[in-house]
């Protein structure tokens, strides 16, 4: 049965990402809308605002499509792929697709001193100061924010986006 | 016991069937994947991104993959999407389930061996109340309906859930789930009829009282018609169900989420076929409460009172009441321990109505069950290893103490691969039946007699399984099982000359062993498959000192071999066709021969609010038998097929 399974995979392209996939790609354009960055950290002149990703790529070209001709105060949007921290220049929205939790928590370190919004699906992203985490509950896309670290890099998140949001808080007292 | 030839031409038949149902599909490829393109979504507002509907392997995964045991989901999209009409169909869905329908209204369901109509070794709970009768252990599914539309998934756990669940939950656990009442919103009517349903009518509304505040009132009715007869007539078995009830829930605080739902039903099912019907009402009431602490802490209260009533219109009636308290607390100290503990109490009053020569002897009687749990979650290594280790102590009116320690390891070499063990130990404490039972050839002379030196059946189980996801849209899962008995129910012969009364003794022990292996696949967006194939074996026999008539063989008919697939595709047009094949080889005594069975159902949104739908069940067979009890007459299930309207407003 499981070769019955397996031989299906040839062909289904991995160009096609799920719906999950893609809804979270809306997201992340949808953050550029409402979240304010601090002034010193928008790009200057006609410079892109850029939406990175980090780790492998989970929206195929789907983000691309949906960044195409759209502005945010107009500037232009682009996506950048990153492996490593140190590949990134300028980045306004991080999506971090890594896998191995010590990684994860170098990476939001490195990223500190930096106005990047940090956006993540993984499990434990709000607990180790990520700023969004996207999630599936109950067959539906949920958004968690850590307002917190939002804060601390400088990002002001709009009422409209926090209403529907879960607000994590860490609870400081162990 | 051997394979008959036979047996592998039915296996053929079956791949020929699956290749079929995959092959069909093949057309499919180069149409559009019927997804909302990027310029819709982006349209949408954040609400509206929030409210849609997403299936991903990797949800269920991740609570899949925090169990130690072998848990398998049916969630609401996998049974709309078979055509189930009842809850015994739809747990069809469940690999690691053996479901044979028996006649209109009796089904005979179990997990890991021990299936019969009076099946005990299983625990079924529906929003955490128990339905099962102390009359015999087992559950009379004729009054186990729910509105399947409002089910939010059933999780099935095959193997002993002695220490979390108790008693009685020997081979598994049924654990059926109803929608939160803030997901059930709004107007849901759905009307059905064919040739083997008479009617199926529903009504729910669901609406909001306050802020928190939700609520939810239904009202559910179908007959179900007959089945057949070996010699090709019609059954007079057909049945008729009417239920209702309601749910509310209420989130006072963030802190806070508290539960009260009541069903009430009424049911005239007919196994004998004769020309009187039984009567099976009853109601129920559930409260919960939830109360997160903090972070590391939280607790869940529950109370329930549940009344059946049973009239079998020859003079004999069962009426049972049930009141169960039952709390628990999680708590995590440190980062290593996490640890769940709680107490139970449940008290049931069984009374019946005796008949001269058929009696329950006291006719009235008062069970008592106290338990307490405490389980421990141990961190050996941080993300790699866990240690659970708990047991749970009870206290019921027949055997006094009983202990159910269970000791399970998890072991996550990645992200998406754990391996797990698990040493346990179950018990199935007497019911009334095998100590206060008589059955009676004269007043004075019982042919059948109940003892009181009956005392629990017990499981030693060894446990090991897999589970992994090699990509984001495959997941699968193997557990393997090796089950020793001992003290399993057996019909002691009495003393000579006559050989009566006939007693049931503690008199058969023996061995099972088996595998499970499941998997749940999106195959592309719009298409995905999951199922199982599940093998058991079982060495059973008789203790010295036993003389059971049946040699060991009375307590269970099971299938050596099981499989399911279910396919669900979203076609264009707004279009669905569901896909379920399964088969279950062959019972030995008495004798039912292996089938296939294969349902399809094709559905039609035509619009947001209204869905059509046709279903054909048992669509390989013009009829086939899948379980013959000691009683009543076996009977056929018949192929059928009927269509369906549901709105939603």
């Amino acid at each position: 049965m499981l070769a019955l399974l397996c031989s299906n995979f040839t062909g289904t392209g991995q160009s096609s990402p799920s719906l999950e996939r893609r809804l979270k790609a809306v997201f992340l354009f949808n953050f550029t809308q409402f979240v304010q960055w601090p002034q010193n950290a928008l790009p200057a002149d006609q410079s892109p605002f850029v939406i990175g990703i980090l780790g492998p790529n989970p929206f195929g070209v789907y983000l691309e499509e949906i960044i195409s001709d759209e502005k945010v105060n107009g500037h232009p949007l682009t996506v950048h792929y990153y492996n490593q921290v140190e590949e990134m220049q300028a980045c306004h929205i991080l999506f971090v697709n890594i896998a191995d939790i010590k990684k994860q928590e170098e990476t939001i370190a490195a990223l500190k001193n930096r106005n990047i919004l940090t956006v993540s699906d993984s499990y434990d992203f709000l607990q180790k100061n990520g700023m969004i985490r996207l999630y599936t509950s109950e067959n539906k896309i949920k958004i968690q924010i850590n307002l917190e670290a939002s804060k601390n890099a400088g990002m002001e998140i709009s009422s409209k986006l926090l209403r529907l949001a879960e607000i994590f808080t860490s609870d400081k007292k162990d | 016991m051997n394979q008959t030839p036979c047996d592998f031409t039915f296996l053929y038949k079956g791949l020929l069937c699956c290749t079929l149902t995959l092959g069909s599909n093949l057309g499919f490829s180069q149409v559009t994947d019927g997804l909302p393109a990027a310029s819709e979504l982006k349209q949408m507002s954040l609400e509206e991104l929030m409210n849609i509907e997403v299936i991903s392997v990797s949800k269920h995964s991740e609570k899949l993959r925090e169990a130690a045991s072998a848990i398998q989901v049916i969630t609401h999209e996998d049974i709309r999407n078979s055509g189930a009409k009842t809850l015994p169909e739809a747990l069809r869905l469940a690999p690691n389930l053996q479901v044979a329908q028996v006649n209109s209204s009796q089904w005979a369901i179990s997990a890991r061996g021990f299936n019969n109509v009076l099946a005990n070794k299983l625990l079924v709970l529906i929003d955490g109340r128990t339905v099962y009768t102390p009359m015999y252990a087992g559950v009379f599914w004729d009054v186990q309906n729910l509105l399947l539309e409002d089910v939010e998934r059933i999780e099935v756990i095959s193997g002993p859930g002695g220490t979390l669940w108790g008693a009685n939950a020997v081979n598994g656990v049924i654990n059926i789930i109803t929608k939160n009442t803030k997901d059930t919103k709004g107007l849901f009517a759905e009307a059905a009829t064919g040739t083997d349903l008479s009617y199926l009518g529903s009504v729910r509304y669901g609406g909001q009282l306050a802020k928190n505040l939700s609520y939810r009132v239904y009202g559910t009715g179908f007959k179900l018609d007959n089945t057949r007869l070996t010699n090709d007539t019609s059954a007079n078995d057909n049945w008729p169900m009417t239920q209702g009830g309601f749910r509310i829930d209420w989130e006072p605080s963030a802190k806070d989420k508290l539960s009260l739902q009541s069903n009430i039903y009424y049911g005239k099912p007919n196994p004998d076929a004769g020309d009187v019907r039984i009567i099976a009402k009853g109601d129920n009431v559930v409260a919960r409460w939830n109360h997160v602490s903090s972070e590391k802490s939280d607790f869940q209260l529950q109370a329930y009172y549940d009344h059946t009533w049973r009239d079998f219109r020859n003079g004999f009636t069962e009426q049972l009441k049930t009141f169960d308290i039952d709390w628990q607390n999680r708590r995590q100290f440190g980062n290593a321990h996490d640890v769940t503990y709680g107490m139970n109490f449940r008290m049931m009053n069984h009374t019946v109505t005796n008949l001269p020569l058929f009696a329950f002897l006291p006719g009235d009687k008062d069970l008592y069950l106290y338990s307490a749990l405490l389980q421990d979650k141990m961190t050996v290594i941080k993300d790699r290893l866990q240690l659970t280790v708990g047991l749970k102590v009870e206290h019921n009116s027949y055997t006094d103490f009983e202990y159910q320690p269970n000791a399970r390891f998890t072991y996550t070499p990645a992200k998406n691969h754990t391996v797990w063990a698990a040493l346990s130990r179950a018990v199935r404490t007497p019911a009334r039946i095998d100590r206060e039972f008589f059955l009676f050839l004269t007043p004075q002379l019982p042919f059948i007699s109940g003892t009181e030196d009956f005392v629990s059946a017990e499981m030693t189980a060894y446990e090991l399984g897999w589970r992994v996801q090699p990509t984001e849209n495959l997941s699968v899962s193997l557990a393997s099982f090796y089950n020793v008995y001992d003290n399993i129910r057996s019909s002691e012969p009495g003393p000579a000359p006559f050989y009566i009364p006939i007693t049931f003794g503690n008199g058969v022990k023996g061995e099972t062993y088996g595998v499970e292996l499941s998997a749940t696949s999106l195959v592309t967006d719009w298409w995905n498959v999951r199922g199982g194939y599940t093998f058991l074996k079982k060495d059973l026999s008789v203790k010295p000192g036993s003389g059971d008539t049946n040699k060991g063989s009375a307590e269970s008919n099971d299938p050596t071999h099981q499989f399911l697939i279910q396919s669900t595709m979203r076609l264009p047009g707004n279009t669905e066709l569901g896909t379920v094949v399964r088969y279950v080889s062959g019972l030995s005594e008495p004798a039912v021969p292996a089938y296939f069975g294969m349902d399809l159902r094709l559905g039609w949104r035509l619009n947001k609010v209204v869905e059509l739908s046709i279903v054909g069940q048992n669509l390989l067979d013009d009829h086939h038998p899948e379980f013959i009890p000691s009683s009543p007459s076996p009977r056929e299930i018949d192929r059928s097929i009927y269509g369906k309207i549901v709105c939603r407003f």
